[in-house]
């Protein structure tokens, strides 16, 4: 009866659909073209080569064939090359000095040098990674053309210039997907902020609209059925949209799930169960709705930051690591690196389940005081 | 002499009207305690708590555990150096793969380094000898801890063996032979790679421009949902009254934003230690026209907001978009064209650049071009909007 009744509510304002179906799809797909390239490629690189040698050259050539580096301008000094730095037309520029190649020929150990801008990290430092390897490769080519004159064969020549050789394993993410790395947490959080302040809309609105206290007296003043039936329409909805972002995630975007979808599917509907329970507690604490939804914004947005995605948790101060606890995202973010990304076992994030299962009592803690809120049924702005 | 009085009287009665609309608006902030807790709480505490988040600026000491299964002096070398440097903690010792995993699943440790039991036997018969690494995906930043400082230190082993392996060359000879070609790495305006370096001067203009647009459509809102839009009726029909509404308003925020932006400009980039390289007045001459924008953007989309708390609902998450569309976060140059034509439309995208640059890279206003004249087309277009939707909101609920 109160689920017919929130129904027609959903169906008769705007707000709840745009909330619900649009804007989470608008977000699954503005995030998966942005990042559709899955690593940023060909970002604008400066080179200032004072030795137009055909050994500097060679080294720019290479450079600019690398997938993420673009070489956009060749400058003529170094200042031309860091005013395009300062402008953002550029975020690297790599400096071959004059007199580079006659100093190689003589033995003299040339310098080049590499300018990266770090105030835009992520451009910088995958610059830094092409720009160090080439110096590197750089050096190696003279070493390898050195042995080769001396006679040895091109795999004695390796072996002598690198004879230990580190092979790297990025575990689950082997091609360094940027996509994978912050979809598969971005995309679920911010569903998350839509259900928690959508939820304290749902819940708030009833009084505001005074009919809070009809709705009690028609269920004979039990909250729990009042909590159930208006809940039960975004349950649905949210965990409707929840699929759709595994299902784009995990089967159309090939995204790693390696304990299957099933698994995933678990952790994102009780992504959905938790904020929901999340937005009722907090309607419930400060029953004034402007203000449990300036609550509930600043919570789920400081949610992005704590859960540790982009920065780990460990790195944060001790009362922080503590708090991040709290945060649902931050129990998911720990259920999608166990289960999708690395395929462990579930009972290795078994507090993490149970954190998520905490939440779904805590609206329970506050019924009586809901009830009470809502028999007064007093809207204050 | 009339034309001049007629002048002044015009001007006179403009600014009362502005002064009016100003007094409302202000009177309706300072007893909305929702109101209050965006334009001054969100500013004064949220930075702080980010700040904090990011406080230690970078990953150290990621932890590691090592399979040895070669156990020579080599391969010991090679962990004591792993160690030794200041991204990597070598946590323990596996008796092989099976309990480093163990250990990589319990999330005691972010990644294994693996000796093969051939390891000195290869590099004593001149073959290559592998060594594995193995790091865990959920933080780029240990990987990348892990990636650089064990790359770095194969380098040096490298370069080791190949000096002792030419024992008759001088000292000198022998560097050149391994290193023809020497380098240098500059980082440029972060010098220590720092996350709150880089994230915070960007988050600081988002939420600017968040808490200015949700508390302006909120505002905005309340007004329509409570049928109040008649009192600006009389304004309105004044010469140029929808532009005097716009005015006194706008003044309203600004005068709100202008205090909190010496806070969060000035005091917490200071007690944090963010990058301040730019020069004060050039932050006030781009803010005014920031602030402006944002003002002018919110009172634009205030249109779509017909209720108080569905401008919450509806705008808060759209800060990551923000964020991610502006180029900070996601490199400008990756960003697809459509959602760059897209970007041009929000303060933020011109704010958060123009402002990294002036604060992290020291440039001045000359150098933000393309940011001002940005700016400057949002402020006119959104204004015009601006009165079009103040004009419309109060035709509609007097007609």
């Amino acid at each position: 009866m109160v689920m017919v009744r929130e129904w027609r509510t959903i169906f008769s304002r705007k707000v709840y659909i745009v909330a619900m179906v649009i804007l989470p799809i608008f977000f699954l797909l503005f995030f998966l073209s942005l990042m559709r390239d899955g690593l940023p490629q060909d970002l604008p690189t400066a080179v200032v080569d004072m030795d137009q040698s055909s050994t500097s050259r060679r080294l720019v050539r290479q450079l600019d064939a690398f997938k993420q580096t673009r070489v956009v301008v060749h400058a003529k000094d170094f200042s031309e090359a860091r005013k395009l730095m300062q402008k953002g037309t550029v975020y690297g520029i790599y400096y071959v000095p004059e007199g580079f190649e006659q100093e190689l020929l003589s033995f003299k150990q040339p310098r080049v040098s590499f300018y990266t801008n770090n105030a835009f990290i992520v451009a910088g430092s995958m610059l830094f990674r092409d720009m160090k390897t080439i110096s590197i490769l750089g050096s190696a080519a003279v070493g390898r053309e050195l042995r080769l004159a001396k006679g040895q064969t091109m795999e004695q020549a390796m072996i002598e210039l690198q004879p230990i050789v580190v092979d790297t394993h990025p575990l689950g993410n082997p091609q360094l997907n940027y996509a994978v790395y912050l979809c598969n947490v971005l995309l679920p959080g911010l569903l998350s902020v839509m259900i928690v302040l959508l939820t304290v809309y749902a819940f708030g609105v009833e009084v505001k609209t005074m009919r809070s206290r009809k709705l009690l007296d028609a269920v004979d003043d039990d909250i729990i059925s009042v909590l159930v039936g208006k809940l039960l329409p975004y349950t649905l909805t949210f965990m409707l949209m929840a699929t759709l972002y595994d299902v784009v995630l995990y089967r159309y975007m090939g995204f790693p799930c390696n304990n299957g979808l099933p698994n995933m599917l678990l952790n994102s509907y009780l992504l959905v169960l938790a904020s929901q329970a999340l937005g009722v507690f907090l309607y419930s604490l400060v029953p004034i709705m402007s203000i449990s939804l300036s609550l509930s914004a600043f919570i789920t947005m400081l949610s992005f930051s704590i859960s540790g995605f982009t920065f780990p948790v460990g790195e944060m101060p001790s009362l922080l690591q503590t708090w991040a606890n709290v945060f649902p995202l931050r129990h998911y973010f720990l259920l999608y690196a166990n289960n999708g990304l690395n395929g462990y076992p579930c009972y290795y994030v078994w507090s993490s389940y149970i954190a998520m299962l905490i939440y779904l009592f805590l609206p329970i803690l506050l019924s009586r005081r809901l009830r009470n809120v809502y028999r007064t049924d007093t809207y204050k702005p | 002499m009339k034309i001049i009085h007629m002048f002044w009287k015009q001007v006179k009665e403009g600014l009362a009207d502005i002064f009016v609309v100003w007094r409302d608006e202000f009177s309706l902030v300072i007893h909305d305690a929702a109101i209050l807790m965006l334009f001054l709480a969100a500013p004064l505490l949220y930075p702080v708590v980010y700040s904090l988040i990011y406080s230690h600026e970078v990953a150290r000491e990621a932890k590691m555990v090592v399979v040895d299964q070669c156990n020579s002096p080599e391969t010991r070398e090679f962990r004591r150096m792993c160690d030794a440097t200041p991204d990597i903690e070598v946590v323990g010792l596996c008796a092989n793969m099976q309990e480093a995993q163990e250990a990589l699943r319990r999330r005691e440790a972010f990644g294994i380094l693996v000796f093969p039991r051939d390891f000195s036997k290869a590099l004593a018969h001149k073959e290559h000898a592998y060594v594995q690494l193995y790091s865990d995906m959920s933080s780029l930043l240990y990987y990348k801890c892990f990636l650089l400082n064990v790359t770095e230190v194969s380098l040096k082993m490298n370069k080791d063996i190949q000096v002792r392996d030419m024992s008759n060359a001088t000292e000198r000879e022998a560097e050149v032979s391994t290193t023809p070609i020497e380098y240098e790495d500059v980082a440029f305006f972060n010098p220590k790679s720092g996350f709150a370096s880089f994230l915070i001067p960007g988050f600081l203009m988002l939420l600017i421009q968040q808490t200015l647009i949700i508390g302006i459509c909120a505002l905005a809102g309340s007004i329509y949902d409570k049928k109040m839009y008649h009192v600006l009726e009389p304004i309105l029909r004044h010469r140029r009254g929808s532009f005097r509404i716009i005015f006194g308003k706008a003044l309203c925020y600004m005068m709100f934003y202008g205090i909190m932006c010496a806070y969060l400009l000035w005091v917490i980039p200071w007690m944090f230690n963010l990058p301040r390289m730019g020069d004060p007045w050039n932050i006030v001459a781009f803010m005014l026209p920031y602030l402006a924008a944002c003002i002018f953007f919110g009172m634009s989309i205030s249109v779509f907001i017909k209720e108080k708390e569905t401008a919450y609902v509806l705008i808060v998450a759209s800060s990551l978009v923000f964020l991610f569309i502006s180029g900070l976060s996601w490199p400008a140059a990756s960003v697809p064209w459509y959602w760059k034509a897209l970007s041009y439309f929000f303060p933020s995208t011109f704010g958060l650049q123009g402002f990294v640059k002036i604060n992290t890279m020291g440039a001045t206003i000359p150098d933000l071009r393309t940011e001002c004249i940005g700016l400057i087309v949002q402020i006119c277009v959104y204004f015009l909007l601006a009165t079009l939707v103040y004009r419309y909101r109060v035709k509609k609920e007097c007609a």
